[in-house]
């Protein structure tokens, strides 16, 4: 068998399987949570209001140059937080900011933003205009965007998830709701595994997942299977809740203690995102 | 003679769209018994151990739990709810059915906080839990990511936080390594001597002459075939092996090829 038909009766399972390794990677990895970092040593609850107020402040900021100096110090924080550089870099700027270019493409052009032009070209007879408004409306939406997902990123990156949900309790967000999420989020790990575990299961017995046909047959059989075994084990999960005392309300630990350092970094971060509105304001 | 913890009477239980999981069973259990329910498996041990936890409920027959009868519609009340649940403590057989927190610090500080306890006391109870079963350094670990026989020892801390009287244990050491198997064994055995109420399913019988005083043999009938102690019940050959609980077993021992039935260690000469 050529190469090729190989990679090609190969291509569900690979994407399964890859799905998978990336599912357990993006988002139940909490290698990078449980470092020994600035970051990771503050309080979750003064984490998020601060990279909050970052946020608020990368998105009303109108100056590119601004934006990017949160973004700077963004980095920063990558760093003192013990977070291998590239690796943070690949998960952010490769991929979203790609997208909004895309978005953004059509605003360069003086058929949607008009003013002076910077370079013109002609492409199918039609003359393309780049104008410096578009221009620079692109660049502060791009680097408004890669600062913002590098933000969120970043926060993810450094707090544990099962953390990350708790705070929510602070906006309002029902217990239960807390609850419900951070099960989810438990049993996803569960039922990924599961599922590899069928696909070598079955790669086992019967060498690979072969045909096109076939392949989406086992596919098919596979979401039928799980569900199934998702539905069991819900019920199963909810008899332990019984059995431990849930009656309908669920009372959580809260184990946040915050301290000195938690109120300095929330002070200090309070302070950029003024000194940066005020700039902006003054520009 | 000490108080009736349960009373099983003419139990019949179908899970729906299945066969009967019991079809009438009879059992009398005492505060500070040491008991063992066996059989093969799908004899309906796990099926008696949730009703015995109020989590399912006998389609014919009752089951009196400390002196009142245990119906659905009591434990709707919050306040009869808790006052059994704190009495009574489930460890299901699978770690991962009984670890639905995102960490194991929250797994175990469930139960407590659900009844009302303070969180000062329950961070004390997380503290002496994780002592006796010496998970300290797992304390903040995510639960998908301990081993079978941590995720074990997990799901008994967060049963043991609660304090019941009585501890149902489901299949307690299948799987596990010989060392967990000791833990857990030793765990059991302290339990019943504080006083604790132990009720154990399993179809391990090298542990059951250490975790039980009497054993209830359950038959592919889904009834108890033979009740007695631990050591009348481990001698009756032919009783454990018209029911699986032994098989003839052969292997190389001291150099000679060896046939002979596969029975509880201390038996094996």
């Amino acid at each position: 068998m050529s190469n090729a038909l190989h990679k090609k009766r190969d291509f569900i399972e690979r994407s399964m399987l890859s799905a998978l390794a990336f599912l357990k990677d993006a988002t139940l990895s909490e290698e990078c949570a449980n470092r020994k970092g600035f970051l990771q040593s503050l309080d979750p609850r003064f984490k998020t209001i601060s990279f909050l107020a970052f946020l608020v402040t990368a998105v009303s900021l109108k100056s590119a140059v601004l934006i990017g100096s949160l973004y700077g110090l963004c980095l920063l924080l990558v760093f003192f937080s013990r977070i291998p550089l590239n690796y943070f870099l690949t998960r952010t700027l490769l991929f979203i900011p790609l997208f909004s270019l895309c978005i953004v493409l059509p605003t360069l052009f003086s058929m949607v933003t008009p003013g002076e032009p910077v370079w013109s070209f002609h492409v199918l007879g039609i003359n393309a205009i780049i104008t410096r408004p578009g221009v620079d409306g692109a660049l502060l939406f791009v680097v408004r965007i890669a600062t913002s997902v590098s933000l969120v990123v970043l926060l993810s990156l450094t707090t544990r998830h099962s953390e990350l949900l708790k705070v929510l309790r602070l906006f309002g967000v029902p217990q239960l709701f807390v609850l419900t999420v951070s099960m989810c989020y438990r049993y996803l790990y569960l039922f990924a595994t599961m599922v590899e575990n069928i696909f070598t299961a079955l790669k086992s017995r019967v060498g690979m997942v072969s045909r096109h046909q076939h392949g989406q047959n086992i596919v098919a059989w596979n979401i039928a299977n799980t569900w199934n075994r998702t539905t069991q084990m819900s019920e199963e999960v909810y008899m332990a809740m019984l059995s431990r005392g849930y009656t309908g309300e669920p009372q959580l630990l809260s184990e946040f203690h915050a301290t000195l350092k938690d109120w300095f970094w929330l002070l200090c971060a309070l302070i950029i995102c003024a000194g940066l509105f005020y700039r902006g304001h003054t520009l | 003679m000490s108080a009736i913890i349960f009373e099983v009477k003419d139990v019949q239980y179908s899970y729906p769209g299945k066969f009967p999981a019991l079809c009438g069973v009879d059992m009398t259990i005492r505060s500070g018994e040491k008991i063992a329910v066996i059989g093969a498996n799908g004899t309906g041990k796990s099926t008696l151990l949730h009703l015995l936890d109020g989590l399912i409920f006998p389609h014919q027959g009752q089951v009196t739990a400390f002196g009142e009868r245990l119906l659905e519609n009591s434990l709707f009340d919050e306040k009869a709810a808790h006052h059994f649940r704190r009495r009574v403590g489930l460890v299901f057989q699978n770690a991962d059915i009984q670890l639905f927190c995102p960490s194991v610090r929250e797994d175990i500080a469930f139960g407590p906080l659900q009844f009302g306890v303070e969180e000062e006391e329950v961070n004390r109870r997380i503290m002496d839990v994780a002592q006796v079963l010496d998970i300290h350094h797992l304390l903040d670990r995510v639960p998908h990511q301990l081993s079978i026989g941590e995720k074990k020892r997990v799901a008994i801390a967060s049963v043991l936080a609660i304090d019941p009287d009585v501890y149902l244990f489901d299949e307690p050491t299948a799987g596990l390594d010989p060392l967990t198997v000791r833990h857990i064994i030793d765990f059991m055995v302290n339990a019943n001597r504080r006083g604790k109420t132990i009720i154990t399913a399993t179809h391990d019988l090298h542990i059951i002459g250490e975790i039980a005083d009497t054993v209830y043999v359950f038959g592919r009938n889904k009834r108890i075939v033979r009740g007695g102690s631990s050591e009348s019940v481990l001698n009756d050959r032919a009783l454990l092996e018209s029911n699986n609980l032994i098989h003839i077993h052969q292997h190389h021992h001291d150099g000679k090829e060896h046939v002979h039935q596969h029975l509880p260690l201390e038996q094996h000469d």
